[in-house]
Formats: structure tokens, C-alpha cells, sequence
């Protein structure tokens, strides 16, 4: 039997009809530029500060049609933090350039890492800090995130957002978090522990996007924690 | 939340409520937001359309940086003020707001994503054409963009509306079906034919590639929204005659998706096969990019 013809566990990725009737953005693509703002945008919330060096590697679709899609100014101004419609995303690039980001994009030969046409491998560094993720561009501007290393941890999420992240010295941080949710009817999918020394990672996979009050009730939670909201 | 079309068209019937209020009821419970954000939302991409297709109609219209496309939706205006046109001027009204919008898009302009940017002509094509035809209210306008919604997340959740993973025929073709689907309830037709709408319009669609030349989103994209409102009117219009599409919506929603997975990778938003492929294509990347 062809592999191709085995059907996919289902995945629910689009869980809000503005991920169909939307994002009002600025082209020419959803998948290769709203969805790769979507990818930079994730790698900034991971490494939070701007970065001094950022590289880029695409695989299939992205390495063929990166430069007519303007992915390289869209993934730019994820990191950078703007959003889909923001007038400065054809920009991103000269404006990085200004801000002393130096930027590599690499096209890859070969299959994606993570078995999808529109792959995206972004490490941002400063220094001796890094960050790696790997982001998969579904459509319509939606996208899974499939990888991460993150101050020591390595992870690989099933990719559909929304993804909480916590990484901390006190366990109790994880139950917390829960109740909040708890208690603003959010769904926990599934929570992943992971261990490195005396920290703790914890991935709880979210059913729905909280509310703006709430998200950050849930970033400030714990200031001696860093929480994330993917 | 409804995984199949099935499902809500059933929730519809038994309930009579309509297929707009059934996504409404589902945006508030999924994302905790009141009735009054989420149409606020709505409201807002509805603008962000009607801006598009302003803007595309002025003056001489709209260019890309490339200079591949622009200004037929402006030509198609002057055309239709002739008023001696084939396909009548309410189908030549929708293909000029489809044809615009993604001139908008491919001008690097302010676009709503239906469900892809590279779609994204095909619903306000339909709307703003019906809008004058059945002399929509604001309310019924954001209505439609909300069925449309319904529709569109069942075929991205069981099927694909990337260019990449399934061709055109999940982005324009959902697009098009999406609209069909909306029109019909917009014109006072039943739940039952809104989905048979639905399926006509998608699987008029089958196996339709993408073929980006120079991997841009212009040629032929700008003009397969064109066909998209046009089929979705098309088939709007023989559901409400009555006419069912004998295939249930939801099979043929998988047959996309079987479609699509077995479209080779040249067919697929890579920018080598199709209409991306001919000499005259090729040779736009190379004068574009060069080497």
C-alpha cells in the first residue's frame, strides 16, 4: 500500500473561523508569508530578546518559492516581532539590517526534516544563547510547530497551537497554570514533562487560544519562571 | 466543534438555526470571546475586503512590483460600463472584485486571507456581487463570511487549503465551494442546499494545480479567483433550483484530499510544473531572478 494513501491521525490545527476567514495580512501568500510571520513570530517568543545572528533553512515548497513569496521579509518580521498586517513587513529585511541583525537564509536540498512541504528551520542567536525551532506552514497562515531546543531542553510537540511552555525550579508552577485554565474553561490536551538537572519543561497543549486577559495572567504567573505562550 | 459538514447541516435542520449562527455559537465556545468580539472580528475583515476592492478599481487600477499583473480589474470596469458583455454584468461584477482583491494582494496591498491570500478574490468576488443582487444588509454580509467559516474549517481539518500540501483545487477550489455554500443561505435556500451547493463547486474543482509562475502569487492566480466566483455563483445558483450534487459534500471534501496528496510535487506551489513550466513562464522567473 502506498504511504501517501494511509490516512493521517487527524489533527485539528484550525480551531477558529478567523484561521479561514483570515488573518487580514499583507501578501502575496498565506502559507509562505502570513505563516512564516507566524514561524518568526514563535522563534521570537522563545528567545525573547532581539537576536545578533539569525539563519533560516527551508526545505521543499519554501526553498523552491521563498523569494516570490517573500518569505525572507515575512519570517524577518516574526522575529522582529511585527504582526501579518503591519506596514512594515515588506520592509523587515533592511529594517533588521539596520537594527545589526546579521541574516542567513540557506535552501535546502532534499526532504524536509519533519515530512512537510512548507518547512521552515529558524536558529536565532546572541552570544553564547540559542534558540532552534522547526515550523510547518499549513495554510491559510496557520502553523504547526514540530521542534524546539530551548535552554537545554529538546522537544518535539505534536505542532498545532496554542503550545504553553514553562520552564522552572518549582513543579508546583505546572498545577497553577492548570487551575488557571481550569478556571477559564481552556481545555489541556495533554501536558509533557521533561527534566534537565534541578529544571523542569513543561508543555501543556492547549485546545483553544486564551483571551488576551488571561494570557497574560498566565505570562505573569510566576516571575521567577519563564512562561510562553506559543 | 463540527468535524464534518454532515454534522452542522443535521444540527441546522433540527434546530432551525442557520449555518451562520451555528459557526457563531462555535467561535464563542471555543475561544471564550462574547458575541459582540467575535462579529467585531468579522466586522473588520469585511472592511479590510471592501478596502481591497476600492482600491483595485481606481484610477488605472493596481501593479505588482514584478509588473506580471495589475490593472484587468479596471479594464474589466471600463468593459462592463459598455454593457454589451457574454456572461451578464452580476458574474462580470464578481469577477472584477475577484480579480482586484488578488491584484491587491499580489501589490503587496492589505488583503483578507479566504481562506488563503492566494484565494482570497474568490469570496468577495461572490459577496459583492450578491450584495447588490439580493440587496444584502451589513448584518446578512457578515453572515456570509461567517457560513463561509463553517465550511472552510471542515475542509482545512480533513483535507488541506495549502496550495502546497493539495494544489489550487484547496485553495481557490475551497474557496469557491465556501462561497457557494454562503450564497445560497445569503439568497434564502436551506442548509441541505447550501452543502450540495457546496459540493458542486468544489468538485468542479477537482485536480485543479498550483502553478505559481516564478513561484509568485500572480500568474495564474489573480485569474483562477475569476473562475472560483464564477463557479460558486454557478453553483449557488443550480442548488437553488433544486439540482443536488448526488455526491455527499463531506466525499467529495476526501476526494480533495486523495486528490491532492497524489498531485505530483511539480503541481504543487513549488513553481516548476504547470502553467509555472512553459517557456514563457520560465523564462518571467529568469528575467525576474535571474540564475
Amino acid at each position: 500500500m502506498n504511504n501517501q494513501e494511509k490516512k493521517e491521525k487527524k489533527v485539528i490545527n484550525f480551531k477558529s473561523c478567523f484561521d479561514v476567514i483570515g488573518p487580514v495580512m499583507i501578501g502575496p501568500s498565506s502559507s509562505h508569508t502570513a505563516g512564516a510571520i507566524s514561524i518568526g513570530i514563535v522563534a521570537n517568543k522563545l528567545f525573547q530578546t532581539q537576536p545578533k545572528k539569525v539563519i533560516v533553512k527551508y526545505y521543499e515548497s519554501f526553498a523552491e518559492t521563498h523569494k516570490g513569496h517573500g518569505t525572507d521579509y515575512a519570517i524577518v518580521s516574526g522575529i522582529l516581532g511585527f504582526a501579518t498586517d503591519d506596514s512594515r513587513v515588506p520592509n523587515a529585511l533592511e529594517i533588521a539590517k539596520e537594527a545589526g541583525i546579521d541574516v542567513e537564509f540557506i535552501e535546502m536540498e532534499g526532504d524536509s526534516p519533519v515530512n512537510h512541504a512548507n518547512t521552515a528551520c529558524v536558529n536565532l542567536k546572541d552570544g553564547d544563547r540559542e534558540i532552534h525551532v522547526t515550523g510547518i506552514s499549513v495554510g491559510g497562515g496557520t502553523i504547526e510547530v514540530k521542534y524546539i531546543e530551548l535552554d537545554g531542553f529538546v522537544i518535539e510537540p505534536q505542532g498545532t497551537l496554542p503550545i504553553l511552555i514553562t520552564i522552572t525550579e518549582d513543579e508546583t508552577v505546572k498545577s497553577r497554570l492548570e487551575a488557571k485554565l481550569k478556571e477559564n474553561n481552556i481545555q489541556v490536551n495533554t501536558i509533557t514533562r521533561y527534566q534537565n538537572g534541578n529544571k523542569f519543561l513543561f508543555q501543556l497543549d492547549l485546545n483553544s487560544q486564551p483571551s488576551k486577559v488571561l494570557r497574560e495572567e498566565l505570562l505573569n504567573l510566576d516571575s521567577d519562571s519563564k512562561i510562553i505562550l506559543l | 466543534m463540527y468535524f464534518s459538514i454532515e454534522e452542522f447541516i443535521s444540527e441546522a435542520e433540527k434546530t432551525g438555526k442557520s449555518l451562520s449562527d451555528l459557526m457563531i455559537e462555535q467561535e464563542m465556545k471555543q475561544t471564550q470571546m462574547s458575541f459582540e468580539e467575535v462579529w467585531e472580528i468579522m466586522d473588520y475583515n469585511l472592511k479590510t475586503m471592501e478596502e481591497a476592492v476600492k482600491r483595485s478599481s481606481e484610477g488605472d487600477g493596481v501593479f505588482s512590483p514584478t509588473g506580471l499583473t495589475g490593472g484587468d480589474a479596471v479594464k474589466l470596469k471600463n468593459y462592463r460600463a459598455k454593457k454589451r458583455t457574454l456572461s451578464g454584468d452580476d458574474m462580470l461584477k464578481g469577477v472584477q472584485s475577484a480579480l482586484g482583491t488578488n491584484e491587491v494582494n499580489a501589490a503587496m496591498g492589505v488583503i483578507c486571507a479566504t481562506p488563503t491570500a492566494g484565494a482570497s478574490g474568490t469570496l468577495p468576488g461572490v459577496l459583492f456581487t450578491i450584495k447588490d443582487t439580493l440587496e444584502l444588509t451589513r448584518e446578512q454580509m457578515i453572515r456570509f463570511l461567517f457560513t463561509s467559516g463553517l465550511f472552510g474549517m471542515v475542509v482545512a481539518n480533513n483535507a488541506m487549503i495549502a496550495g502546497a500540501m493539495g494544489g489550487c483545487q484547496a485553495e481557490v477550489g475551497s474557496a469557491s465551494a465556501m462561497a457557494a455554500a454562503s450564497a445560497v443561505e445569503a439568497a434564502g435556500g436551506t442548509p441541505r442546499q447550501s452543502s450540495e451547493a457546496f459540493g458542486m463547486a468544489l468538485g468542479n474543482l477537482l485536480g485543479l494545480v498550483c502553478d505559481p509562475v516564478a513561484g509568485l502569487v500572480e500568474i495564474p492566480c489573480v485569474k483562477r479567483n475569476a473562475i472560483g466566483a464564477g463557479n460558486a455563483l454557478i453553483a449557488a445558483d443550480m442548488a437553488l433550483a433544486g439540482i443536488d450534487n448526488k455526491i455527499p459534500a463531506d466525499e467529495v471534501v476526501e476526494a480533495m484530499r486523495k486528490v491532492g496528496i497524489n498531485l505530483p510535487r511539480e503541481l504543487r506551489e513549488t513553481g516548476l510544473g504547470g502553467i509555472a513550466g512553459t517557456p514563457e513562464g520560465k523564462a518571467m522567473k529568469q528575467r525576474i531572478f535571474g540564475d
